[in-house]
């Protein structure tokens, strides 16, 4: 077997597809890294700006008084990550942003200006996109005529007559594709870090270490996987010809087909209710509200902290809150729901199921927003307990809390520095392996099935 | 001569399983493209309607002209079936405002209620013919003459009194002949499905552009087919031609477009959308400062009461039941300000366009390197033909600008800026002094206002204060007492012409680097197949 893999691997190696598959990763590799540099520079400067302008806001607002503090809605936004050059997750097309004070955590947006309306969607040129693209293209490439290609050259007759079984000539065939397309990536993704390391704003840290070494076993299980179907589509044919159209269309329906059709699923099978109904919703309860309050609720012109009318306001405004945020939750709970399970339709492509893995092992994308997500509503019930213990100290405060103005609450200033703050704290490896753990079962098993299922075909195969 | 290697090609490649297979995968994929964006155009026109409602009934139902702020729907654009451009990116709202030109369209996008749909990418007719087109050209082109090489067959051709031009002509003819009925079928098929769509309605202006569209799908076509004759008459083998097209295939459908929106993204800055919204929020405070500097130079004061009021944006006070003085300061307020909001809308206009010039110089750069690709030039035309690119929607949005001016003009010429109607509905001799409505709210318990206020400003409980004068509810003290205005002399929108020619005049360029592509390739293949040694 070591006989036919070493064959098999120099066979590849002296290969032209091998040399313009090498030349085209190199180019996209290179042109990758330039552009990530640039563009990563450009990403992070525009974010240090709103950043400071956000801690800037923030201690404006404490030395103003607390409930200033508390109430002003402020939009925290992600950071770009330093290993999107791995993988960016598509997140300039994901919300990246969320609105939130101390009373509630508002809701997300895909912060302006994050990506150009006027170009059409693209995807970064970043590793997991030469694997999606490149890496299973050029497995199928080598693995199509693994089989067919040998029986029309009369050499797999040759190679069966010897002493060996079908299944190592299969298994070392399918190990021979896998080591070229490492041979293949190593050194243009080697080429591809060593400028972005040399560029010095991307530090070389173990965490990173660790998430490249992942990353690249995911790199092999998604060769794995279309290595298996170039196989297949080998042993299933007669003819090189035909087993390289299937490939094809196998391909073209992975890469193509499936994820594009994601909007059209989502929207056809699990449809969520629109914004106007929510809207309905929310003025209706407001309505309700409006009509059992008790008169004077919305008189508001005095700044004296203790007229009755604060109070009553102040519960009609917290209730009204409360009734909006719980539409709100459902219609974002819906929102993720959608986003998921539609995920899941597309796990049917093994090249949608790595970009997921993918996104989980370097800690961005849709997993990212929703720790983000959840750590800012823990986040927020700290800082309303701050707000209100601040309240509960004032004498002078009339404790009427009131998410939306600084009227009926402590009137004291607060040290910047002893606010607390929230900062996004990197996925946890638990938290990344749950987030892949799903899809990186899916993709195994269809490996394997795929594998199996060519292996039995080719036990089957008439070689002459 | 020409004819009958042409029909021999034709009838060879019938037969053959890619001739098949292309032929599943367009029965495939086409009419699952054409459904989907269907499916989505249906959408956008239900959406369209339930705005264009919501915007009808907004400029009907109000009763000042400081409320009347028109909002323009553009109406989803029926081609986008077959090519999306950036008509899913982009929102389909403009509000006119008199503080602010149009910049960008509000309004969902093609994720529609859920913004993480936003990270789901979409395929058109235009992208999977792209896609299918090529393919099925190189693999029909790829071996046109290796193959023959390989068998023996060529050297037997050639040793008859065949020239090598007819050969060559014969066998590019084989291949269209074989292509065209699954060309034609893709076309054919969608204008069945969407002739018999109850939700799209196509005119003779989109059918035409549809013709257009099969033509320039015809061009692609013969690039991608001379392309493959021309890597087969440069090939020593089927296999190594094979090779070399798959992978220009890869390079040119999948990698160029993706490139050059990458690098026009890392390599030609856009201006920061923070930086301009802190531009236009620090013109809009200078707004309100110049506006009180002004009103308080004509000694009117910074705060009035007020018996009715809403307060909106862009200027807009609707009122009621206030005191003939009030009203009186009101008005004079507004004859400064809303002739400065104008003026500051021009002012913002400034940095908006230098930000909205840099999106589109970034797009064009992205556009005119994925121009190196056929594919890339496939869709550049393919958007212009079907009005989905961003000249469309610039040409939308400058129109959206100039009927502002309209606007503006409409509101001018009525002098509404120094009349009452601005901001109220009431006429102006059924204004009352401040006494007259003490007296009239009280039910006569106070005389006047000075009465009312020194009892007032004695009482603990200011609820209690105000409901003394909210007894009798007086004839105008609430905006139900009028009707709505009306607004019929109001200019209505004009979306741009459409004809055959309308906005076709971007797409000449590209449309003739296609068919100098088309001519370079042959003329390449030609030489090449001169040169190729058939033995």
């Amino acid at each position: 077997m070591k006989t036919i893999l070493k064959r098999e691997i120099l066979h590849n190696l002296y290969s032209l597809r091998f040399l313009i598959s090498l030349a085209l990763l190199l180019g996209v590799f290179l042109a990758g890294a330039f552009s990530y540099v640039k563009g990563h520079e450009a990403a992070l400067s525009k974010y240090q700006i709103a950043r400071s302008q956000y801690d800037e806001a923030m201690r404006k607002d404490a030395e103003s008084n607390a409930t200033t503090l508390a109430v002003t809605m402020r939009t925290f936004t992600l950071r770009p990550r330093d290993n999107a050059f791995i993988d960016d997750a598509k997140e300039k097309y994901l919300p990246n942003a969320a609105v939130y004070s101390a009373w509630n955590v508002f809701s997300f947006e895909n912060k302006s200006g994050n990506s150009n309306p006027f170009l059409n969607k693209h995807d970064d040129l970043n590793w997991a996109y030469m694997a999606a693209l490149i890496v299973s293209f050029v497995t199928l490439i080598f693995t199509f005529d693994a089989v067919s290609g040998e029986k029309e050259s009369k050499t797999l007759a040759l190679t069966l007559s010897n002493s060996i079984s079908r299944g190592a000539i299969l298994f070392a065939k399918y190990l021979s594709a896998l080591a070229t397309v490492l041979l293949l990536l190593l050194p243009a993704a080697g080429l591809n870090l060593t400028i972005i390391l040399l560029a010095g704003r991307t530090p070389l840290t173990l965490a990173l270490v660790i998430e490249l070494g992942v990353f690249l076993v995911l790199v092999c299980l998604l060769a794995a996987t279309m290595a298996a179907f170039g196989l297949f589509t080998s042993v299933v044919t007669r003819h090189s010809s035909v087993s390289l159209l299937l490939s094809l269309c196998i391909w073209l329906l992975f890469v193509a087909v499936v994820p594009n059709s994601s909007t059209f699923i989502a929207k056809t099978i699990y449809p969520i209710e629109n914004s106007e109904t929510i809207q309905r919703k929310i003025d209706a309860a407001f309505d309700d509200l409006n009509k059992n309050a008790p008169p004077g609720s919305w008189m508001s012109n005095s700044r004296n902290p203790f007229l009755p009318q604060h109070e009553l306001r102040a519960r009609i405004v917290m209730k009204r809150l409360e009734a909006e945020k719980r539409i709100r939750d459902v219609y974002y709970r819906n929102m993720f729901r959608q986003f998921e399970r539609t995920r899941l339709w597309t796990a049917l492509s093994p090249i949608s199921l790595f970009q997921y893995m993918s996104e989980a092992v370097v800690g961005g994308g849709y997993p990212r927003f929703r720790k983000v997500w959840n750590d800012l509503h823990i986040y927020q019930t700290q800082f309303l307990s701050f707000f209100k213990d601040l309240d509960a100290k004032d004498p002078k405060s009339p404790h009427w809390y009131n998410p939306f103005e600084d009227v009926s609450t402590t009137r004291l200033k607060v040290e910047a520095a002893v606010v607390p703050q929230f900062a996004e704290q990197p996925m946890s490896a638990g938290d990344r392996a749950r987030a892949a753990l799903s899809f990186l079962l899916i993709s195994s098993l269809g490996a394997c099935f795929i594998y199996l299922l060519s292996f039995v075909l080719f036990v089957r195969y008439d070689v002459r | 001569m020409i004819f009958l290697i042409a029909r021999k090609e034709f009838l060879n490649n019938l037969l053959t399983a890619r001739f098949v297979i292309g032929f599943l995968i367009c029965l495939v994929l086409i009419p699952f493209s054409i459904v989907i964006n269907i499916v989505d155009y249906r959408d956008k026109t239900v959406q369209y309607n339930v705005d264009s409602d919501v915007a009808e009934k907004a400029v009907k139902e109000i009763r000042v002209y400081s409320a009347l702020r028109p909002e323009i729907v553009l109406r989803p654009e029926p081609l986008s079936i077959f090519s999306r451009g950036i008509s899913g990116q982009v929102g389909n709202r403009v509000e006119i405002r008199i503080g602010d030109k149009p910049m960008l369209a509000a309004g969902k996008t093609a994720a529609g209620d859920n913004p993480f749909l936003g990270s789901f990418f979409s395929i058109d007719f235009v992208e999977i013919a792209a896609i299918v087109f090529s393919l099925l050209a190189l693999l029909f082109g790829y071996d046109v003459f290796t193959r023959e090489k390989e068998d023996g067959t060529l050297k037997v051709q050639l040793s008859n009194s065949l020239s090598r031009s007819r050969l060559l002509a014969g066998k590019v003819f084989g291949i269209l002949l074989t292509l065209l009925p699954i060309i034609i079928f893709c076309f054919l098929f969608s204008a069945v499905v969407i002739l018999f769509s109850k939700n799209v309605m196509f005119s003779a202006f989109e059918w035409g552009r549809i013709a257009l569209l099969f033509l320039i799908s015809l061009a692609y076509l013969a690039v991608f087919i001379f392309l493959g004759v021309l890597i087969s008459a440069r090939s020593r083998s089927s296999v190594t031609s094979l090779v070399l097209c798959l992978f220009v295939w890869v390079f040119f459908i999948f990698i160029v477009p993706n490139v050059s929106a990458y690098i026009a993204e890392s390599f030609v800055p856009v201006q920061s959308r923070d930086n301009l919204d802190r531009v236009v929020n620090d013109m809009d405070r200078d707004l309100t400062i110049q506006t009180q500097e002004r009103q308080k130079a004509q000694n009117l004061p910074t705060g009035i009461s007020c018996w009715w009021c809403n307060w909106g944006d862009d200027g807009r006070l609707e009122t009621y039941g206030n005191s003939r003085a009030n009203f009186e300061i009101m008005l004079r307020k507004i004859s400064i300000s809303e002739p400065l909001r104008i003026e500051y809308a021009d002012r913002k206009w400034a940095p908006q366009k230098t930000y909205l010039d840099s999106l589109i110089r970034q797009s064009r750069v992205a556009e005119r390197i994925s121009m190196i690709s056929p594919a890339g030039l496939f869709r550049v035309i393919a958007e212009s033909v079907c009005s989905t690119d961003v000249r469309a929607y610039e040409s939308d949005m400058e129109q959206a600008r100039r009927y502002r001016e309209t606007f503006i003009d409409f509101l001018r010429n009525k002098n509404i800026f120094a009349s009452y109607r601005y901001i109220t509905a009431a006429p102006p001799e059924s204004f009352q002094t401040e006494d007259q409505l003490i007296e009239i709210r009280s039910g006569g318990e106070f005389k006047t206002a000075r009465e009312y206020y020194e009892w007032a400003a004695k009482q603990k409980d200011q609820y209690a204060a105000w409901r003394k004068i909210s007894k009798v509810t007086a004839h105008g003290d609430q905006p139900n007492d009028f009707p709505f205005l009306s607004v019929s002399d109001m200019p209505r929108f004009q979306g741009r012409s459409k004809t055959i020619a309308s906005g076709l005049a971007d797409s000449a360029v590209p449309i003739s680097i296609l068919l100098i592509e088309c001519v370079f390739l042959f003329a390449l293949g030609y030489v090449a197949f001169i040169r190729f040694d058939v033995r």
